[in-house]
């Protein structure tokens, strides 16, 4: 008994006073993901990357909206969305106080607007990535008015076809696909 | 949402009507990976010492006032769960513990996996993380006992019209700090590495070269830390490998036999 009297001298009070005191996280301490709207451009490499499809991303083209939903009663906290984030959107943070008494408070979302084809009139990629991606390149060096402007506010499939249209001119010169002179 | 509010009343009327006094914790493993029992019981030794609260966990579900089920509720273990759900004396809080108990977690979509404890009884409180660190887990129970507010709020964003959202530019050209923030990563991993990148960026901001490197030197030799002195001088040599090129390229551009510029798609 007084061993243990001695040792309890000894070693002190070790208990936290936790919910009267913050808990010191250790550096690089994985808590809550932080959602910062106004950094995302919906490009989904988040939605991709988590494991546990925590994080979604569905595209609604007839409503012209993506929807983005992290869940964080489903989140395994392993920073692969910060990791990927091209733009800082998503970032951990020290906060691990989650409880929470009904499933609905666990969730975010955010609507983020679709850009429609230049050609075909049809919702295809969020506006934000594309303005993201033409602001990338154009810091990159590429001219101001040059044809990939075009190329980029048009959806895949009208890309395909007018590239399709092009090659002809490209392979013949301009009056090509006519027929026979090169035959 | 009003059944959620109603559901959340009904939890403080038990609370403070009926059991008035420390409450018993009955744990039911569903399936889990164990992850969550190995924070549980870091919960329950002195550091934390969950008994502060009054919170205790016992041996028998006929003893206990709240379920804790971890695990994300596999087959076979949802009959021995709704055993001890049903063994346990009313009322009941049932706590769904871990992304798992909470949802599935990252078993979500297995064959073998119910989905969460919500799937078999009603849940009062969840409790996020894989695992929740102890501390979450205290503020867990202090929520489910009406002794903390729960902090955590669903959020929704919308847009009207597209905002659009610019790059962020440090005054540096974007295939240099690319280039630097990837050979970073490469040596030092996706966190650290980001960090020793955003420093180095941080340095190099105005671009005067021999500013730029009296201050990396001066940042290396400060670092403490051989490894990461190592990165930094690695970064500025890349650095000035780019710049070098750079300015070659303008001079052969000045004579006359010009490489084309990063340019136009054509």
């Amino acid at each position: 008994m007084l061993k243990l009297l001695k040792k309890v001298v000894q070693v002190g009070e070790v208990t936290t006073r936790y919910p009267q005191q913050r808990v010191e996280v250790a550096p690089g301490f994985r808590g809550k993901p932080v959602y910062d709207f106004s950094r995302c451009v919906a490009c989904g490499a988040c939605a991709t990357a988590c494991p546990p499809n925590a994080i979604t991303l569905q595209q609604d083209r007839e409503r012209g909206v993506a929807t983005w939903q992290l869940d964080y009663g489903r989140c395994i906290f392993c920073g692969r969305c910060e990791e990927v984030c091209p733009t800082g959107a998503i970032q951990l943070s020290d906060d691990f106080e989650l409880a929470s008494l009904s499933r609905d408070d666990l969730f975010s979302t955010a609507e983020i607007q679709l850009m429609q084809c230049e050609t075909c009139q049809q919702y295809f990629a969020p506006g934000r990535e594309v303005q993201y991606v033409r602001a990338r390149l154009g810091g990159a060096g590429l001219s101001e008015n040059g044809r990939w402007l075009q190329v980029l506010r048009q959806c895949p499939r009208c890309r395909r076809r007018r590239t399709a249209r092009i090659i002809p001119h490209l392979a013949y010169g301009p009056r090509g696909g006519k027929g026979g002179k090169r035959a | 949402m009003k059944a959620g509010e109603a559901r959340i009343e009904d939890l403080k009327q038990k609370l403070r009507h009926v059991i008035k006094r420390s409450v018993y914790v009955y744990r039911v493993d569903c399936g889990g990976c164990n992850g969550c029992e190995i924070e549980i019981f870091a919960a329950i030794t002195p550091v934390y010492d969950a008994e502060r609260f009054g919170i205790k966990v016992v041996p028998s579900p006929r003893h206990a006032d709240i379920l804790l089920l971890t695990g994300p509720v596999t087959r076979a273990m949802r009959v021995p769960a709704l055993r001890a759900y049903q063994a346990m004396p009313d009322p009941k809080i049932v706590v769904a513990y871990g992304a798992c108990g909470c949802s599935g977690g990252i078993f979500h979509d297995s064959y073998a996996v119910w989905g969460g404890a919500r799937s078999i009884c009603p849940v009062d409180v969840y409790i996020p993380g894989c695992p929740p660190t102890p501390a979450a887990t205290l503020h867990g129970f202090a929520v489910a006992l009406d002794l903390l507010q729960q902090k955590i709020r669903r959020q929704e964003h919308a847009e009207k019209a597209t905002t659009p959202v610019a790059p962020e530019d440090a005054g540096i050209r974007p295939d240099i700090v690319r280039a630097i923030q990837r050979e970073a990563r490469r040596l030092a991993g996706y966190w650290q590495g980001k960090q020793i990148a955003s420093r180095y960026l941080e340095l190099i901001g105005d671009g005067d070269p021999v500013a730029v490197d009296r201050r990396v030197k001066e940042m290396a030799r400060q670092s403490g830390d051989p490894r990461v002195t190592e990165i930094l001088l690695r970064l500025h040599r890349l650095y000035l490998e780019r710049t070098e090129d750079d300015e070659r390229r303008g001079e052969d551009e000045r004579r006359g036999q010009g490489v084309p510029a990063v340019g136009e798609v054509r």
